[in-house]
């Protein structure tokens, strides 16, 4: 209002407006084009146009036990009601029927006229909370009121009847107040019962009766006799009505159209034949769905408490039908069938409100998913590295395995894109029911296309030229950072060879202590390094060639792939330092190599990338620095204790689990040249004493033996045996004398099964000669075991003497035979 | 440690390098609020975060006593603490299996056998 300056300059109009409400606010010139104004008038108005004094407040609080609850069905009437209403559209539903009912009003005799007038002058509150919207749908009813009042008439009778004031304000027109008012129940029960002593005319009433005042009662009556078996939507229908007549506060909340439409049942004479159709035009269509799930359970008790009130408006509504001409009935009866459904429908549709719906949540899986596309890669690129970042650990862990998955890029981005694209068509199915999401949904698959396509895109233009732009604009996102620090990162297979170079020559230099230790483990980490290369390369190995295959590009990768590899191997190679020269004053660096216990364990890794050839030197080159090896060196159990220290033993362990475990693997496919071989280089250069009194040295000679003995019986070469039989011999001459003190610690300790190992290795190779050597060289072991085993419970000397007979039975004799 | 200078030009190009040459073996780490650790060093990245793997704990706690006057627990390393009469010389010690060290806490790293 202060947008028009009304307010300070024109104080009077207001005054005016106020004193005559309904007139002077119907010439209003910008009530029909402005609503929103017009609502603000209308409100300034209302309260001043004695309506709100009229209204009678203290009741108010009862509302809800007369209506039943009825907050209720106005919080959910309220709800389909948004803002996009098309008043338009629903006023001009009614249109017709207002001119309709226009005619037939015109041909009505005056008397009954009468009433409407009269009760609309009695309801001047109702009309500037309508104005607005009425000249909206009809501008020309402005001029002509007196003949709009019948049109106007019907609307305010028909609000009335739902309330007692239909009762009371025809018989009392002089007292709006009386008719806004809402009866008590007493006052209820008096007014029905005043008017069952009246002869109830209705069934006698001509069709196009107006209501009459003394009708209103018997209708009621009769509503309330037909009281139990009435059908539960027809009481439902009722209270909306009941709320929205008695309380006029609710005027705003109530889209107006609703009051135009239901002019239509009142203008129609009642006739009491009966509720046969309880949701019609009475009932705004909207609150039937909402009703038939709240109603019956809240309302029903309001009714029973004010029955008449709740029938009343409903009843009439029948005859109306009931008088109508069968093809009206029919337009009605369709239409109404019609709103129902579309009632129904936003009921259902409304049902979950706030909630997520499963496209809601469809909706967000996708962008989690879109993301997950987007950010590992494009899955079809193959063994991308974006891929390969995202789960390393899992995919070096399955290649070490020999795990079936040949592509790294595979399994998760496709994971995401199936996801994707099944859901997509698992959504076709649903797309009949929810239209909706059809659209949504083939939109949200280009979208993951153009996403994957653009992330495919993206890494090979790091950096933007704009035209005319002095700068670069560089892309960074979360897998790649836009580097602010960039540091030249020296390749590490370039700068290894200088960097050896130097090593050499302090390796030279050092002292008797040994290879340089900062060296070793630079040695170890640059293996390392070249390992983790070689797998990484062998994930990106091409598919094989078939034989006929003759694909020039496959041919070129597999070439490209062999060269590459066979880079890889020389480097690895030149890193594990096997073929720096022997025999030099200090340690040779790939047996430092192996002292760490990460050297160690790199050693299964590297023969799974390395030659068979080299494989041999590398088994050659521990052989013959055997005694050097740290877990022989410090595998002699010191004098006076009876085992390792903790950390040697971890050595040992380790060394026995990591490298001769696999070097036992190798050697299993070796032949008798090399493995007499093996043996002669033990015992030509190496402490053949130290090393069979530890433990590791121990197994490499059991290892030795026992291939030699497996070889032996598969049948071989006549030359080579006779060369290992040499060998043997000189081996055995040379370890007889040690033979007595190879045992670790005494007899309590236990820890000599190797040691049986070792000896049975022994005993199957030898000559009965030799054999009768080796039982006198170990008699009092064998004999102290047995007798020590007797003093142990059964489990532990059972253990002891299996591992006493592991030798015994090698030789042809068992421990039985000495007990 | 002492013999970076000597091989700087050559195995190490980058100080994190030197924590590279200690992967998989003991190290000694020194931390803020007056931790210790030493442990094995499974992985450390160039935050200096550290896993750790066998790991001994060492806590230096400050504690006041009743007179108000500072307590202080303390490992035997520090022993300047000695000197201070109030004080007591206590270690809290905690062994951890696996541990995961965020780098921003680490003040020194070393390998066991120079310390």
């Amino acid at each position: 209002m202060s947008f028009f300056g009304f307010d300070s300059s024109l104080p009077r109009e207001r005054g005016h407006d106020t004193r005559a409400p309904g007139f002077s606010q119907a010439a209003d010139p910008f009530a029909g084009p402005r609503p929103d104004d017009d609502d603000d008038a209308l409100d300034f108005e209302d309260t001043y146009d004695g309506l709100g004094d009229q209204l009678d407040e203290t009741d108010d609080a009862f509302n809800d036990d007369t209506f039943g609850g009825e907050s209720l069905p106005t919080a959910v009437a309220k709800k389909p009601v948004g803002k996009d209403f098309d008043f338009f559209g629903q006023t001009a539903k009614v249109s017709d029927a207002i001119t309709e009912e226009q005619l037939r009003f015109s041909r009505q005799p005056p008397s009954s006229r009468i009433a409407p007038q009269s009760s609309n002058v009695n309801q001047p509150g109702m009309k500037p909370a309508r104005t607005g919207y009425e000249r909206y749908k009809e501008p020309t009813v402005v001029r002509d009121m007196q003949v709009d009042a019948s049109l106007w008439g019907p609307a305010v009778m028909k609000s009335q009847p739902a309330s007692t004031p239909a009762v009371d304000a025809p018989i009392t027109p002089g007292l709006p107040s009386g008719g806004r008012k809402m009866m008590s129940l007493e006052e209820v029960e008096a007014a029905m019962r005043a008017q069952a002593k009246k002869p109830s005319p209705a069934p006698a009433n001509s069709p196009y009766q107006p209501p009459q005042p003394h009708e209103q009662p018997s209708q009621q009556h009769q509503n309330f006799s037909h009281q139990g078996h009435q059908p539960v939507p027809f009481q439902n229908s009722g209270s909306p009505r009941d709320g929205h007549q008695s309380n006029l506060g609710q005027q705003p909340q109530q889209p107006l159209h609703i009051l135009q439409r239901s002019q239509a049942p009142p203008i129609q004479p009642a006739t009491p034949t009966g509720p046969s159709q309880p949701t019609q035009l009475q009932n705004p269509g909207r609150y039937v769905g909402e009703q038939h799930r709240t109603a019956p359970a809240v309302q029903r008790p309001g009714h029973q408490s004010r029955p008449s009130n709740s029938r009343a408006p409903i009843i009439t509504h029948p005859h109306q039908l009931a008088n109508l001409s069968e093809e009206e009935r029919n337009a009605f009866l369709l239409e109404d069938a019609k709103r129902a459904k579309r009632n129904h429908k936003i009921f259902v549709l409304s049902k979950d409100n706030g909630l997520m719906t499963p496209q809601d949540k469809n909706f967000i899986t996708r962008i989690q998913l879109q993301q997950l596309v987007t950010a590992t890669g494009n899955p079809n690129e193959h063994g991308s590295d974006p891929a390969l970042s995202e789960d390393f650990y899992y995919q070096v862990h399955n290649q070490i395995r020999g795990g079936p998955r040949q592509h790294p890029g595979q399994p998760l981005s496709n994971f995401a894109q199936t996801y994707l694209f099944q859901t997509g068509g698992r959504h076709g199915g649903m797309r009949r029911q929810h239209r909706g999401g059809d659209n949504h949904m083939q939109r949200m698959e280009q979208q993951v296309a153009r996403a994957v396509e653009a992330a495919k895109n993206k890494p090979k233009n790091k950096q933007l030229v704009i035209e005319g732009s002095l700068g670069k604009i560089s892309f960074s996102n979360a897998k790649t950072p836009k580097p602010l620090l960039n540091i030249k990162r020296t390749d590490s297979g370039a700068d290894v060879r200088p960097s050896s170079a130097a090593h050499n020559r302090k390796s030279q230099l050092a002292s008797i202590h040994g290879y340089d230790r900062k060296t070793v483990l630079l040695d170890i980490e640059n293996v390392y390094n070249t390992l983790m290369k070689m797998e990484d390369h062998e994930r990106h190995q091409p598919p094989p060639v078939a034989a006929d295959d003759i694909n020039p590009e496959l041919h070129g990768l597999n070439q490209d792939w062999k060269i590459r590899q066979d880079q890889l191997n020389a480097e690895l190679w030149h890193h594990l330092k096997v073929h720096e020269p022997i025999g030099g004053p200090n340690i040779h660096p790939f047996i430092a190599f192996l002292s760490f216990s990460k050297g160690k364990k790199a050693i299964p890794r590297v023969f799974r990338h390395i030659t068979g050839e080299q494989k041999t030197t590398i088994l050659t080159m521990i052989v013959v620095h055997l005694d050097q090896l740290d877990v022989v060196r410090e595998g002699l159990i010191p004098q006076g204790d009876i085992q390792l220290n903790a950390s040697t033993r971890e050595k040992v362990e380790l060394f026995s689990l990591a490298v001769m475990h696999t070097l036992f693997g190798y050697l299993n496919d070796a032949d008798l040249a090399i493995v007499a071989g093996l043996l002669g280089l033990i015992l030509s250069r190496t402490n053949t004493e130290l090393i069979s009194r530890t433990r590791i040295g121990v197994s490499m000679l059991t290892m030795l033996l026992s291939r030699a003995e497996l070889i032996k019986q598969s049948g071989g070469n006549e030359q080579e045996w006779d060369n290992w039989v040499g060998m043997y011999n000189t081996f055995f001459d040379t370890l007889e004398p040690t033979l007595a003190h190879i045992f670790p610690g005494t007899v309590n300790t236990g820890e000599d099964v190797y040691v049986w190992q070792f000896l049975a290795a022994i005993g199957i190779g030898a000559s009965p000669e030799q054999q009768q050597r080796l039982v006198m060289a170990v008699k009092d072991r064998v004999m102290d075991t047995v007798s020590h085993a007797k003093t142990l419970p059964a489990a532990m000397s059972s253990q002891r003497l299996a591992n006493v007979n592991l030798f015994m039975r090698s030789i042809g004799l068992d421990v039985e035979l000495l007990a | 440690m002492a013999d970076v200078d000597d091989t700087a030009s050559g195995p190490v190009s980058e100080p994190l390098d030197l924590v590279r040459l200690c992967l998989d073996e003991v190290v000694f780490v020194k931390l803020r609020g007056d931790r210790e650790l030493k442990g094995r060093l499974h992985a450390y990245d160039s935050h200096c975060n550290l896993v750790l793997g066998d790991v001994q704990e060492t806590v230096y706690v400050v504690e006041e006593d009743d007179d108000g006057e500072e307590t202080v627990k303390v490992g035997s390393m520090s022993l300047w603490l000695y000197s201070c009469v109030n004080w007591q010389l206590q270690t809290i010690n905690k062994k951890s299996e696996m541990l995961f060290v965020r780098g921003d806490s680490v003040v020194l790293i070393s390998p066991q056998g120079s310390l």
